[in-house]
C-alpha cells in the first residue's frame, strides 16, 4: 500500500513538473532581449515565416530571426553582456548563442543575411567564439568593438577596438584586421587586404547603428 | 668630382626616400616603394638597404655607394604625418677603402589632400627639408640644407572595366629640391612606380588558389628621373630603373629590387635595394600607430 502511494506521488510529481521542462529549456536558449528600438523591428521565432512585432523588454532566442525594417534600427543586449546593433534593413539570424552557468559566453554564432550590425562584443576569460557569417564570408573576433556589413555579393568589416578575422567562404583565405582598420571580401575571392579606415567612413556606420 | 656629385644627387631624390607607399584607396593597397618617397602619410617604419655601383674610377673616385636608411612615420592626424629619416652611407673610394659617415639628417611633412575611395585615387602634398652640414662631407652630405616640394598621385586601375589589367596601378612623384646655398645645385626630380597586384587579383577580379608566396606579391618597377636646373655646377642628369617584387605579409612588407642605371652619370653596373617595412599602425594601433589627433 505504501509502495503504491509512492508511486501515485512519483508519478503525480512528475506530471506536475513535465510541463515545466519545455519552458526551462526555451528559457536557457534566450540569447537575450530588446534594450533599444525604433520602428516596426519584428522576429520571426525559430524560422516559422510568422514575423512577430518586437517590443522592449522582449526576449530573442537561439534560432530567431530578426528583421530591422528601411525606418527602423534594434539594440539587443545579449546573456553575456555583449551588446548587439542592428542597422536599417538589417535581417539578421541568432544561429547559437551558448552561456555557461557563470554567465559567460561559449559560443556565439551569427547569420547575417543583410544589412549591418554594430557588436560590442563582452569580454570572457576563457577561449570562446563569437562568430558572424554572411553568404560570403565568416568574421570571427575576440573582445572587440566592431562593424559587419551585408552586401549583395559582399561582406565588409570595420574594427574600432580589438581585431577580428574576416574568412572567405569560398577559398577560405582570411585576413586579420586591427582596431581602426577594416577589409570586405567579395563573392568567390579571397578577401581584400586590410586597411586603415577613415574616420568618416567608421562615422558611416556608427551613425547607422546608433540607436537612440 | 661630377660622379660623386651624381651620387649624392641620387641619394637626395632617391636614398634620401627609400620609405616606400603603403598607402590604401579603397580596395587598393600601394605597397611600398623602394626608390621612390612614401606616398602619404603613415604609422609606419622602413629599413632599407641601397647598393649601387658608380662609374667612379681611380684614385679618389667612388667606385660604389652602399646605403643603410630608417625612416619613422607618424601621423598627425589622419591626413596630415611627419618623417623622420637617417641614412649610414659606405663610399668605395679607389685608394682609400671604404669611408663610412652619416648623410644629412631630412625630415619631411605629408598631407594627403585627395583620398578618392571609389577611384582608388591619391594626392598628396609634401614638404622635406634636409639639414645642411649634419652629415659627413666624405660620404657626399652636403653643408648646405635644401628644401623639397613634392607632389604625389597615386591610381589603382580596379575602377575601369579592363578584366585582369584591373590589378595594374601607378605612383607618380615630382619635386624640386632647392638648396640653401651654392655650390649645391638645384635639383628636379620626377619619377614613377608601375604594380600589378597579385593580392588585388584574388581579391578583386578573380581568385586562382595560388599558392604561397606568389598570392601575396606585387610585382613593381620604379623609375626615377633627376636633372639638375640652372647652373649645374657639373651635375647631369640621371635615370634609374629598379625592377623587383614585394612581399605583403600581415602589416609588415618586403620587398627587393634590382638597380638599373639608364645613363652612366647614374651608375656603373647593377645595384640592388632591398627594404623591410612595418606598419605600426598595424601592430599597435591603439598606442603608437595611431595620429596624435584622431576620431573616433
Amino acid at each position: 500500500m505504501r509502495q503504491r502511494r509512492r508511486d501515485i506521488l512519483i508519478v503525480g510529481g512528475a506530471a506536475t513538473l513535465l510541463p515545466l521542462l519545455p519552458l526551462r529549456a526555451v528559457g536557457e536558449e534566450t540569447a537575450g532581449s530588446v534594450v533599444g528600438l525604433l520602428g516596426q523591428c519584428a522576429v520571426d521565432r525559430g524560422g516559422q515565416g510568422h514575423p512577430m512585432p518586437l517590443k522592449l523588454g522582449d526576449a530573442v532566442s537561439i534560432t530567431d530571426t530578426i528583421e530591422v525594417p528601411p525606418d527602423g534600427k534594434l539594440k539587443l543586449r545579449m546573456r553575456d553582456g555583449s551588446v548587439i546593433s542592428l542597422a536599417s534593413g538589417t535581417r539578421l539570424t541568432i544561429a547559437a548563442y551558448q552561456i555557461d552557468a557563470s554567465g559567460q559566453r561559449q559560443n556565439a554564432a551569427l547569420s547575417l543575411a543583410q544589412g549591418l550590425l554594430r557588436a560590442v562584443v563582452a569580454p570572457v576569460d576563457h577561449p570562446s567564439t563569437f562568430e558572424v557569417s554572411t553568404a560570403v564570408g565568416t568574421a570571427g573576433v575576440r573582445s572587440t568593438d566592431w562593424f559587419i556589413a551585408a552586401q549583395p555579393g559582399a561582406t565588409q568589416v570595420g574594427v574600432l577596438e580589438g581585431s577580428v578575422v574576416l574568412r572567405s567562404a569560398a577559398t577560405a583565405h582570411f585576413v586579420l584586421i586591427p582596431a581602426r582598420w577594416g577589409a570586405r571580401v567579395e563573392a568567390g575571392l579571397d578577401p581584400v587586404p586590410a586597411r586603415t579606415w577613415s574616420p568618416a567612413e567608421f562615422q558611416a556606420v556608427i551613425s547607422r547603428t546608433d540607436v537612440p | 668630382m661630377a660622379v660623386r656629385c651624381l651620387a649624392v644627387a641620387i641619394g637626395i631624390a632617391g636614398a634620401s626616400g627609400p620609405a616606400g607607399a603603403y598607402t590604401a584607396s579603397g580596395d587598393r593597397n600601394f605597397p611600398a616603394t623602394l626608390i621612390l618617397p612614401q606616398l602619404a602619410p603613415g604609422d609606419e617604419l622602413y629599413l632599407n638597404y641601397n647598393m649601387l655601383p658608380l662609374s667612379g674610377s681611380g684614385a679618389g673616385a667612388v667606385s660604389r655607394s652602399t646605403n643603410f636608411t630608417v625612416v619613422y612615420g607618424k601621423t598627425i592626424t589622419d591626413n596630415l604625418g611627419i618623417f623622420l629619416e637617417e641614412t649610414y652611407t659606405g663610399d668605395a673610394v679607389g685608394g682609400a677603402g671604404t669611408l663610412w659617415g652619416w648623410q644629412n639628417q631630412t625630415a619631411s611633412i605629408k598631407y594627403l589632400a585627395v583620398n578618392n575611395l571609389d577611384h582608388e585615387f591619391i594626392m598628396t602634398l609634401g614638404l622635406d627639408r634636409e639639414t645642411g652640414g649634419t652629415g659627413a662631407v666624405r660620404v657626399g652630405a652636403s653643408s648646405s640644407g635644401a628644401t623639397t616640394p613634392q607632389l604625389y598621385f597615386g591610381k589603382g586601375m580596379g575602377d575601369l572595366d579592363i578584366g585582369y589589367l584591373r590589378p595594374f596601378a601607378i605612383t607618380t612623384f615630382s619635386a624640386v629640391t632647392l638648396a640653401d646655398t651654392a655650390p649645391r645645385r638645384d635639383v628636379v626630380s620626377n619619377g614613377f612606380a608601375v604594380e600589378y597586384s597579385i593580392p588585388y587579383l584574388q581579391s578583386k577580379v578573380r581568385s586562382f588558389d595560388l599558392p604561397a608566396p606568389i598570392d601575396h606579391l606585387t610585382p613593381i618597377t620604379e623609375v626615377l628621373f633627376t636633372s639638375p636646373v640652372g647652373r649645374s655646377y657639373g651635375s647631369r642628369s640621371t635615370a634609374l630603373i629598379a625592377p623587383g617584387v614585394s612581399y605583403a605579409g600581415e602589416g609588415w612588407e618586403f620587398a627587393v629590387e634590382a638597380q638599373l642605371p639608364a645613363t652612366r652619370a647614374t651608375g656603373n653596373g647593377i645595384g640592388v635595394t632591398a627594404q623591410l617595412h612595418i606598419a605600426l599602425d598595424f601592430f599597435f594601433s591603439d598606442t603608437i600607430g595611431k595620429p596624435l589627433f584622431s576620431n573616433p
